[in-house]
C-alpha cells in the first residue's frame, strides 16, 4: 500500500457518492487502476451515457482520441504513484461535440466498512473550453504576429521602459550575431558600451517625449558598418502608460551604396567624357549628331554646340562622305558591319577644310527604340608624323649608309687604282720628253717600261681585288615562291601606296613554280621597281594612279614579275636607265635599276622596261624555275 | 731657272715617287723624294730656291698636316698637292693656305711641270725679298739709337727743325745725324729710306 493509502482519510462509501453527486461539475470516483467506479450526475447529463460499473472504458470513450492515451498513462501513474495530478483534455458531449475539460485528481479516501477497502479517487472534471477557446484564438494571433515579425527583413525589438528587452525578432540578432533569448537582457549586456549608449539614449528620448522618431543612423553590425532607417515608438498600455519601446529598424546600407555607386559612376562617365584627349560624338539613326564633348573643339574646330543636330559627315571629307553613307544605312537595314568598329584608321576634316588622320572606335546603344552610335574619334596626326619620321630617318639612314660605303669604297678604288696610273704616266711622259729632246738612252727607256709594265700589273691587280671583295657577298639561295615575296613586298610598300593615293591591283598567277632566289635580293628589286612606280606617278595629277604588279610563268617557262604604273614613262631615258649613276630623280643615286638588274642576272634571269600602254612603264623581270620544282 | 734650285717629293708609293723623280729629272730639276710627312719633316732645308710636291694622302700626317705644321715653323715653302682623287674641300683649304697648285692623280705633265716651275719662281722671289729685309736690317742695326731715332721721326714726315725741338737738340744736330744714317742706310734719298723703313715693318704690324 502508498504512503498515501495509509495517510489517507477514511470516508463513509454513501458519503463519498453523496459529495461526487453535489459536486457543480462532471465528476467520478475512480478505483485505483484508474477505471471507473460511479459517476455523478452531471457527468451523466454532459455525456449522455449512465455508468454504474467500474470501467475503464469510460475514459476510453468519452475522451478525445488525441488526448486519452496521454489522460490515461498520466492519470493511472499518478494514481499508482499516490501523485497529484491534473490535466486538460477534451470530453465528449451527448451530442458528440467535444468540450475543453480541466480534469482533475481531487481527494483520495478510503471507504469505511465497504467490501473493497481499496481507495477511491475523487475526479473532477471542470469546463474550460471557453478559456481554451481564447487562448487558442490569442494564440493563433500571437503566432501570425511573430511569424511575421521572425521574417520580416527589418530589425524589430521591443524593450520594456527599464530598457530590458522583450522580444527581438531573428533579423535583429542576426544582425548584431546574438543567440540565445534576448528577453530580460540590456543593451549593455547584449553590445558594446558605446553602441549601448547610443540605443539608450534614443530610449530615453522616446521615454521623454513619448512620440515616434524617425532617423537614419549608421551602426555597427557583425559585418561592417550599416545605414539605417530606424524608428523608434512608445508603446502604450492599456492604462495610457508607456509600457513598452518598440523599434523598427530598415537596413538600406546596399541602396546607399547602389544609389552612390550609380550616382559616381554617372559622373565618372561625366567627366570622362568632358575631359576625354578624343573627341566623343554620339549621332542618331539619321546619322545626326546629338551629342559632342569639348574634344571637338580641338580636335575639329567645332564647338559642341556648333555640331550638334548637324549630320556626322560635316567632319568627313568628301570622299569618304558617299561611303560612309552606304555603310551606314547597309548596318541599319542589315546589321552588316563593314568596317571594324574598335581602332579604324580613317581620314577626317577639319572645320577650317584641313584633312588629318584619325582612329575611330565606337560603339551603339539602345534607348526608346532608337539606335544611337557613340564614337571616339583620335586625331594621329603627331602618330604618324612620328611614323614617317621614323620612316623617313630609317629610309635615310639607309640610304646614308649605302652612300657612305659606296663612297668609301670608290675613293679606295681611285686611291688604289691611280697610284700605278700616275706612275705610268709619269713614266710615260718622261721617256716622251726624253725622246722628243733626241736624249733618251737605251738604258732609260728600258727601266722605264719595266716600270710601267709593273704599274700596269698593279692597277690590275687592284680592280681584280675590288671584283673579289664585291663577290664575296653571301648569296642565300632558296626555293620561293615569288608570289609570297610580292605579297611581303606589297606590305612594305602599303603605306607609300595609300599615302600617295595609288590604287593597287594584284594580277598573280595561283600556284606559280618555284624559283630558286635570295629572298631578300629578290624583296630589294621588286622593292625597288615599286617604289620607282610610285614616284613616277607623283606628278599624275590629271590621272588615276594605278600600279599593277603581275606574276605569270612567261613563254620559255621562267617565271615573269611585271610593274606596271601609270606615271610619266620612260621618255628619252628608256635606254639609259639601267646605266649606273643615272638618274632622274631630284636625290636619286641612280644606282637602283643598275643594281637591281644585276642581282636579277645573277639568278640567271633578265630585267628590262617597256613603255606601258597608253602611258606609264613596265619593268618586268624572269626568274627561271628551281630544278625540282613542278613547272 | 736656278740650277740650284730642289723639288721635295712627299709621296709613300714607291713607284709614283719614282716616277715623278723621273719625270721631273728631265728638265733638268734636282729631286729629294720622301716616303713620310715625318721624314721630311726632319729633314733641314738647304739654303736653296726649292717646292713641295706632296701628296694629299698619306700615313701618318697628311699632306694638309704638313702644310700646317710647316706654317707653323715659319717655313714659307710653295707648295704642290697631288692628290688621288678630286676632294673638293679639300682642295679649297689647300689652296686657301697658300697651294700654288692642286693636282688630281693621274694629271697631265706640263701641269706638273708649269706647277714646279710656278713654285720656284716664287720661292725665289720671296728668297730675294726675304735677303733685301735682311740687309736693310743690318743696317739699320748699324745705327746708333739717336740716329734710328731721327729717321723713324723723318719718314713719319717731321722737318729737321720740329725733330730737334723733340728730341731737346740743335737743328745743325739733327742734320748731322741724319746724313750720317742716310749714308749707313745706303739711301739715295729720303723717298728711299722710307721705303726701305717699310719693308722692315713686321708683317702683323703692316696689317693693323
Amino acid at each position: 500500500m502508498t504512503t498515501e493509502a495509509r495517510g489517507a482519510q477514511t470516508i463513509d462509501p454513501l458519503d463519498l457518492r453523496n459529495l461526487i453527486e453535489m459536486m457543480p461539475t462532471p465528476a467520478v470516483c475512480a478505483l485505483p487502476d484508474g477505471s471507473v467506479e460511479f459517476v455523478n450526475r452531471e457527468w451523466q447529463e454532459y455525456t449522455g451515457c449512465p455508468t454504474e460499473q467500474p470501467n475503464l472504458w469510460v475514459w476510453q470513450t468519452t475522451i478525445h482520441p488525441d488526448d486519452a492515451a496521454k489522460f490515461i498513462d498520466g492519470l493511472t501513474a499518478a494514481l499508482a504513484g499516490g501523485k497529484p495530478f491534473q490535466t486538460e483534455a477534451r470530453i465528449r458531449r451527448a451530442d458528440g461535440q467535444y468540450l475543453w475539460f480541466l480534469i482533475r485528481k481531487v481527494l483520495a479516501v478510503a471507504p469505511t466498512g465497504a467490501r473493497e477497502s481499496s481507495l477511491r479517487t475523487l475526479i473532477t472534471c471542470e469546463d474550460i473550453d471557453e478559456r481554451k477557446e481564447a487562448e487558442a484564438k490569442h494564440e493563433q494571433g500571437e503566432g501570425l504576429l511573430q511569424a511575421f515579425f521572425e521574417n520580416s527583413p527589418n530589425l524589430i525589438s521591443v524593450k520594456d521602459r527599464q530598457s530590458r528587452y522583450l522580444y527581438a525578432n531573428k533579423q535583429f540578432k542576426k544582425a548584431f550575431n546574438v543567440f540565445g533569448e534576448v528577453k530580460g537582457k540590456t543593451d549593455g549586456e547584449l553590445f558594446s558600451a558605446e553602441q549601448a549608449a547610443a540605443f539608450q539614449a534614443v530610449d530615453r528620448q522616446v521615454l521623454q517625449t513619448g512620440l515616434l522618431m524617425r532617423f537614419e543612423d549608421v551602426a555597427l553590425y557583425e559585418d561592417g558598418p550599416h545605414t539605417r532607417i530606424v524608428q523608434k515608438f512608445p508603446l502604450f498600455s492599456a492604462e495610457g502608460e508607456i509600457c513598452a519601446i518598440g523599434g523598427a529598424v530598415t537596413d538600406i546600407t546596399d541602396r546607399k551604396r547602389e544609389e552612390s555607386a550609380l550616382r559616381y559612376s554617372e559622373e565618372n562617365y561625366r567627366l570622362v567624357v568632358e575631359t576625354a584627349p578624343d573627341a566623343v560624338i554620339s549621332i542618331d539613326e539619321r546619322g545626326a549628331i546629338l551629342f559632342a564633348n569639348p574634344a571637338t573643339v580641338r580636335i575639329f574646330g567645332y564647338d559642341p554646340t556648333e555640331l550638334i543636330g548637324k549630320p556626322l559627315t560635316i567632319l568627313m571629307p568628301e570622299f569618304l562622305r558617299k561611303l560612309h553613307e552606304k555603310g551606314f544605312s547597309r548596318y541599319l537595314a542589315t546589321g552588316q558591319r563593314h568596317i571594324n568598329w574598335q581602332g579604324t584608321e580613317l581620314t577626317a576634316l577639319r572645320k577650317n577644310g584641313q584633312e588629318f588622320p584619325v582612329e575611330i572606335s565606337f560603339g551603339e546603344l539602345s534607348r526608346d527604340g532608337h539606335k544611337v552610335f557613340t564614337g571616339f574619334i583620335r586625331d594621329i596626326s603627331e602618330r604618324k608624323q612620328a611614323q614617317q619620321a621614323l620612316q623617313m630617318t630609317q629610309m635615310e639612314l639607309a640610304r646614308v649608309s649605302r652612300l657612305t660605303t659606296m663612297g668609301e669604297l670608290a675613293a679606295s678604288i681611285a686611291h688604289e687604282v691611280n697610284q700605278p696610273l700616275t706612275a705610268v704616266t709619269n713614266n710615260s711622259s718622261a721617256c716622251l720628253r726624253l725622246l722628243a729632246a733626241d736624249n733618251l738612252k737605251p738604258e732609260v727607256l728600258h727601266r722605264a717600261l719595266e716600270e710601267i709594265v709593273a704599274d700596269g700589273n698593279r692597277a690590275s691587280a687592284v680592280v681584280a681585288r675590288i671584283r673579289g671583295f664585291i663577290k664575296k657577298e653571301p648569296l642565300e639561295k632558296n626555293k620561293l615562291d615569288m608570289n609570297d615575296v610580292i605579297q611581303e613586298v606589297l606590305a612594305l610598300a602599303d603605306r607609300e601606296l595609300y599615302e600617295n593615293r595609288v590604287r593597287l591591283e594584284r594580277q598573280l598567277t595561283k600556284a606559280l613554280p618555284l624559283v630558286l632566289a635570295d629572298r631578300v635580293q629578290m624583296q630589294q628589286v621588286l622593292l625597288n621597281l615599286i617604289m620607282n612606280g610610285i614616284e613616277a606617278m607623283i606628278p599624275v595629277t590629271d590621272n588615276a594612279r594605278s600600279l599593277w604588279v603581275e606574276s605569270r610563268v612567261d613563254e620559255s617557262g621562267d617565271i615573269l614579275v611585271a610593274v606596271r604604273d601609270s606615271g610619266t614613262g620612260l621618255g628619252s631615258a628608256a635606254d639609259r636607265v639601267f646605266t649606273p649613276f643615272f638618274t632622274t630623280k631630284a636625290n636619286g643615286m641612280g644606282m637602283g635599276l643598275s643594281i637591281s638588274r644585276s642581282l636579277v642576272e645573277n639568278h640567271g634571269g633578265r630585267l628590262w622596261a617597256m613603255p606601258n600602254s597608253p602611258i606609264g612603264a613596265v619593268f618586268s623581270f624572269t626568274l627561271p624555275v628551281s630544278a625540282g620544282s613542278p613547272a | 731657272m736656278t740650277t740650284a734650285s730642289i723639288v721635295f717629293v712627299v709621296d709613300d708609293d714607291p713607284s709614283v715617287r719614282s716616277s715623278l723623280k723621273f719625270l721631273l729629272s728631265t728638265v733638268g730639276l734636282q729631286v729629294e723624294s720622301f716616303d713620310s710627312a715625318d721624314t721630311f719633316l726632319h729633314k733641314k732645308l738647304p739654303d736653296a730656291p726649292s717646292c713641295l710636291v706632296l701628296d694629299v694622302r698619306l700615313p701618318g700626317l697628311s699632306g694638309i698636316d704638313i702644310q700646317r705644321e710647316l706654317a707653323a715653323r715659319n717655313i714659307r715653302i710653295p707648295t704642290i698637292f697631288l692628290t688621288g682623287h678630286g676632294d673638293i674641300p679639300m682642295s679649297v683649304r689647300a689652296m686657301k693656305a697658300g697651294a700654288v697648285e692642286f693636282l688630281t692623280k693621274p694629271f697631265r705633265d706640263q701641269d706638273l711641270l708649269d706647277a714646279v716651275r710656278i713654285a720656284l719662281e716664287r720661292d725665289n722671289r720671296r728668297r730675294e725679298q726675304e735677303k733685301e729685309v735682311t740687309d736693310i736690317q743690318r743696317r739699320f742695326d748699324s745705327l746708333t739709337a739717336r740716329e734710328q731715332q731721327v729717321i723713324a721721326m723723318l719718314v713719319s714726315g717731321m722737318l729737321n727743325k720740329q725733330i730737334a725741338s723733340e728730341l731737346g737738340t740743335a737743328e745743325s744736330t739733327v742734320k748731322v745725324q741724319r746724313s750720317r744714317a742716310m749714308e749707313k742706310m745706303q739711301a739715295q734719298s729720303l723717298v728711299d729710306l722710307a721705303k726701305m723703313i717699310e719693308k722692315l715693318k713686321d708683317p702683323a704690324e703692316k696689317a693693323s
